[in-house]
């Protein structure tokens, strides 16, 4: 099982450091590899800085070289209980000063994150197997704080490009130390765990902790993820309960049993996601394995905006285990600190300063979560898509408890949810959500359905302005006979100056819906998703038509996978679907086997339905076209007359009509009655809000798909979040910030997973996930000074 | 020399202008007094329909004018009114018979005239549609009050666009066009006259009409909207026809034919 875990923690590791690294095999290769990637780090770090720190590296690799041949299974556990005897043994001697505390805050903030995904306790018995072979830890210890502190400092003051190329030096000098070579990442994993508890290091550099604490803590509290209550504590805090409840196990230790406990949660799942991916012959290295989530969070720095996916099946490892020091003092110069809570990580894409903009710029960031949370009803009546579940994650109640702290967690400030059943939304969802601070709005399916559409946003931050609740099955319209609905709210965002909020800045118009799932009803999705479209326009032109600019989120469960038509036509605005098959509109399957199939034909929905082919309201179209016309004159868009074509005073023939055989014989016929001769006739659909999905659909690292969904019948993205991106208009940013621009700047996002990493955690829902779905989460910078 | 029939009948393709004929000199004239006295009196009333409820201080015969416009078509309840009446027309050339032979009356019928959109529908929605009718037909949509000829008051100074069409596009076009004028797209103010679409042979013609040859900033803008509603192909070919050439023209031909020995 361990040797599992030491994969799982290469490859997060890689996904994180591939630019930092040569590339990477698998297997013993990958092992050699890595080694000579550690001890090409030591090597340049103690080269840089320190004679000793060279010495100690060596001599440790050469403790750990006669290690080596022994990792295996059998060895493991005895090896980390002698780890953790060490660390206890150091603990005590390390933490009696005060110092020693305050310089482990920063780390111990560090460590908070990766806590949470059950990682640090192999990370304590890691150091272990050397210890063991150490006679005088002692005096290692201090040798080794003392190498640790230049490191660190090292890590702190350069930045990735330069540990880039120390590594390429190191790679040179990497034949120096051939015999020590794989012992050296081993040790440098040693020293980083022992930096923490060591008193020389805490003494040395008490200013420079404390520095690097503060732009964690100003990292941390820039995110809204900072509140799990269950893990969010002050750092002092934090190692005080750990003093108190073992005064003779060092801080660290404890944290290590603690995390133990989380740890096991996830061990099997590893164990069985790696066994064959990573490939089972990695030599077990618990202090390895045990890193790797923290490797993961502290990675992010480096690639944040290209890599996110920490458990992404690794098909390659990698040597990073010098980078926990790294990470952990990594020098807070962007706003790149990706925040990860158990599986996912959480990506800053605002790379060019946020910071500074919010000097010059009256900015509001605020966060959306979409989440399809699986109604209890629905799961239970596909019981055969949640075979793989056990049972106890199933229950509602168990469900129930992780859903609200997912939520909790993240605590976003406007919140969509579909699938939400109406008694469970009434009993149990609501009451929290309201004590949270949050207004809701509900609107449940039409028909039997139980379940239905839930906004909730966050009263502090925004106020209501207009709702529309909608229904698309319209019995009168054919195509739309399916119970599904949407919701779309006009929001105003509020800024509380002092003690007064203010409403201020341009609207935000959140829109929510659960489309048809029915794979094969690609003409049924379009017409509910151009309802959808028409609703949102009619809000945005409400804004318009008091000078205001709003901006769109549209998200969802869309029951559509990326790139295909019904994608295409929300982010591109256009949509050639005649002809096309049905069930190609969302992708769900593929269909294309079977010799039959429904077709799309224009027109696709009847102009009975008052929806254009641009999926606006004729009417409203008309309403605000006769908002600019000169008063007195009855101006009519094409669409709005085409609108009142069967009306019923129009089917009625005129008294005074005379009938001419060929000429003023025909009936009007609304039941064919899509307009042949119309513009509809084009086969297109168009709409004209300017859409960008959150998420890009891919995994940066591994290349991997991501899927928000996933059952028994396999994986898929079909949730989004769509927004209006920022657009600038001036093309010269510089002009003294004067530029106009418009729309939403995307600052964040919550990672997605890839199928097989949600497999390895057995499928959904799951102890961490209770649903069949992910969460979406964006953050969104909003100019307010836009108007 | 020219007669409504010609006028309708300019935008033909031309193969079948021999055998046209017109209405004696007579009956003509007759036609003509009668015309212009309705114009003028209609087309003021279309101009300003309350105008028309007023008692008139004029003569017994503008009396007997005015009568009809007390009944004139005015919007239903509720329903969409349209900045100008409108009245539909229909003409046909009777199949087998010298078009000489065949009076203005026997070849142009009013269908009908509307207020509102609804009442439009009513009678588009039965009556067939463009590419559907048969033979040599034209389907007329003018202002209330304009008669589908050269010779109006209305349209004396004016001209229209010509857009000639293959088989199988005047039904879209036509309702596109239509639609159009009924909802005031234009935007030229009260110079739109009214819409022809002629169905012959082997191609379809549609037009517009305008009051004043001579602006071409309205014929511009015509031919902008008309480009746009139609949804035209950039290459489509557009022609502009006063109608005093039209005149010109039909007089040249039928001198041709006269000399000929015709007519």
């Amino acid at each position: 099982m361990l040797s599992y875990l030491d994969d799982f923690y290469f490859n997060s590791n890689l996904n994180h450091y591939h630019e930092l690294t040569a590339p990477v095999a698998f297997g013993s290769g990958a092992r050699m590899r890595r080694f000579q990637c550690g001890d090409m780090i030591i090597s340049v770090l103690s080269y840089v800085f320190f004679p000793l720190s060279r010495y100690l590296s060596r001599r440790f690799s050469a403790d750990q070289a006669q290690k080596e041949p022994l990792f295996s299974d059998a060895h493991v556990a005895e090896v980390s209980h002698e780890g953790l005897r060490a660390a206890v043994v150091d603990g005590t001697a390390a933490w009696d000063g005060g110092l020693a505390r305050s310089q482990s805050t920063p780390l111990d903030q560090c460590l908070r994150p990766r806590r949470a995904a059950g990682d640090t306790e192999e990370r304590m018995t890691e150091p272990s197997p050397e210890r063991g072979g150490n006679k005088t830890p002692g005096a290692d210890e201090e040798r080794l704080a003392s190498a640790l502190h230049e490191e660190a400092n090292r890590e702190a003051a350069t930045g990735t490009s330069e540990v880039q190329a120390a590594v390429m030096d190191g790679d040179q000098q990497q034949e120096d130390r051939e015999s020590a070579g794989q012992e050296d990442g081993t040790v440098t994993v040693h020293e980083v765990l022992h930096m923490k508890p060591s008193p020389a290091d805490g003494t040395d550099c008490p200013a420079e902790g404390q520095s690097s604490e503060q732009a964690l803590t100003h990292q941390l509290m820039s995110l809204h993820t900072e509140d799990d209550a269950d893990n969010i504590s002050s750092p002092q805090q934090h190692i005080q309960i750990h003093d108190t409840e073992e005064s003779l196990a060092p801080p660290v230790a404890t944290a290590a049993t603690e995390a133990s406990e989380c740890w096991d949660e996830y061990e099997v799942q590893i164990a069985g996601d790696w066994r064959d991916g990573a490939g089972g012959s990695e030599p077990p290295q618990a202090s390895v394995s045990s890193d790797a989530p923290v490797q993961v969070n502290l990675d992010g720095p480096h690639d944040a905006p290209a890599g996110c996916c920490l458990p992404a099946p690794a098909h390659e490892m990698q040597c990073s285990l010098w980078q926990v020091p790294a990470g952990s003092y990594y020098p807070p110069v962007e706003q790149l600190f990706p925040f990860e809570i158990i599986w996912r990580v959480w990506e800053e894409l605002d790379s060019c300063s946020a910071a500074a903009q919010s000097f010059t710029k009256n900015t509001m960031n605020f966060t959306v979560m979409s989440y399809n949370i699986l109604a209890q009803d629905l799961l239970e009546a596909n019981e055969d898509l949640y075979r793989h579940s056990p049972l106890r994650v199933l229950e509602w109640s168990s469900r129930c408890t992780l859903l609200v702290k997912e939520i909790q967690k993240w605590a976003p400030d406007i919140l969509c949810l579909q699938e939400v059943q109406e008694n469970h939304y009434n009993e149990h969802l609501h009451p929290v959500f309201a004590q949270m601070g949050y207004t809701c709005v509900y609107k449940r399916r039409t028909g039997t359905k139980t379940d239905g559409c839930a906004v909730c946003y966050r009263s502090s931050c925004f106020c209501a302005v207009s709702l529309a609740q909608l229904e698309f099955f319209k019995p009168e319209t054919e195509l739309l006979d399916r119970h599904n609905v949407g919701i779309v709210l006009l929001l105003q965002p509020v800024v509380s100056q002092g003690s007064a909020a203010q409403v201020k800045g341009p609207a935000l118009c959140v829109a929510n819906t659960h489309l048809l799932f029915n794979p094969r009803r690609g003409d049924v999705k379009l017409a509910q998703l151009a309802l959808m479209l028409a609703e949102i326009d009619r809000a945005v032109k409400s804004c318009k038509a008091r000078g205001q600019h709003c901006n769109v989120i549209l998200c969802g469960d869309f029951n559509s996978v990326p790139h295909m038509p019904l994608y295409q036509l929300i982010t591109t605005g256009h949509l050639y679907y005649h002809g096309l098959p049905t069930w190609m509109i969302s992708g769900q399957e593929d269909l294309s086997y079977k010799t039959h199939c429904h077709r799309l034909f224009a027109p696709l929905w009847p102009s009975s339905l008052g929806i254009t082919d641009n999926c606006q309201y004729a009417s409203v179209n008309d309403l605000f076209e006769s908002h600019h016309q000169e008063s007195g004159k009855c101006r009519y868009s094409h669409d709005f007359m085409l609108q009142l074509r069967y009306c019923p005073a129009a089917c009625v023939r005129p008294a005074d009509l005379n009938l001419i055989p060929g000429v003023t014989d025909n009936t009007p016929d609304a039941s064919s009655g899509n307009q042949p001769y119309g513009q509809r006739s084009s086969g297109v659909v168009t709409h004209r809000l300017d859409l960008e999905s959150v998420y890009q659909h891919v995994l940066p690292g591994s290349g991997s798909s991501e899927v928000t969904t996933l059952n028994s019948g396999g994986g898929a993205t079909v949730d989004y979040i769509f927004y209006s991106p920022q657009r600038v208009v001036s093309s010269e940013p510089e002009a003294g910030g004067e530029f106009v621009s418009r729309g939403l700047k995307l600052s964040g996002r919550l990672s997605l997973l890839s199928e097989d990493v949600l497999w390895g955690m057995n499928g959904l829902p799951n102890d961490t996930f209770p649903s069949d779905h992910l969460c979406l989460l964006a953050q969104f910078q909003l100019d307010l000074d836009t108007v | 020399m020219n007669n409504k029939f010609d006028a309708l009948k300019d935008d033909d393709s031309g193969d079948h202008d021999q055998e046209q004929g017109s209405p004696k000199d007579s009956e003509k004239e007759k036609t003509e007094d009668e015309d212009k006295d309705q114009n003028a009196s209609k087309k003021k009333v279309s101009e300003d329909r309350l105008k028309c409820l007023q008692p008139s201080p004029a003569g017994s015969r503008v009396l007997d004018i005015i009568l009809p416009c007390v009944q004139m078509v005015v919007p239903g309840a509720g329903e969409h009114p349209l900045q100008y009446n409108y009245t539909f027309w229909y003409s046909r050339r009777t199949p087998g018979r010298p078009a000489s032979t065949q009076s203005y009356e026997q070849n142009i019928k009013q269908i009908g005239s509307f207020a509102s959109v609804e009442q439009f529908w009513r009678f588009y929605s039965h009556m067939i549609r463009p590419g559907d009718l048969t033979g040599h037909s034209d389907f007329h949509l003018f202002k209330e009050g304009i008669k589908p000829m050269w010779e109006d008051d209305a349209n004396k100074m004016g001209g229209k666009w010509i857009i000639r069409l293959r088989k199988g596009l005047a039904s879209r076009c036509w309702e596109n066009l239509i639609l159009a004028m009924l909802g005031e797209q234009f935007m030229v103010g009260e110079e739109i006259c009214g819409a022809v679409v002629s169905v012959r042979f082997q191609e379809d013609i549609i037009s517009i009409w305008n009051k004043t040859a001579s602006d071409q900033a309205t014929t511009a803008r015509i031919r902008d909207t008309l480009r746009r509603v139609l949804n035209l192909p950039p290459n489509t070919i557009m022609e502009y026809k006063t109608h005093t050439d039209s005149i010109k023209a039909w007089e040249d031909f039928h001198g041709l034919v006269n000399a000929s020995g015709g007519r």
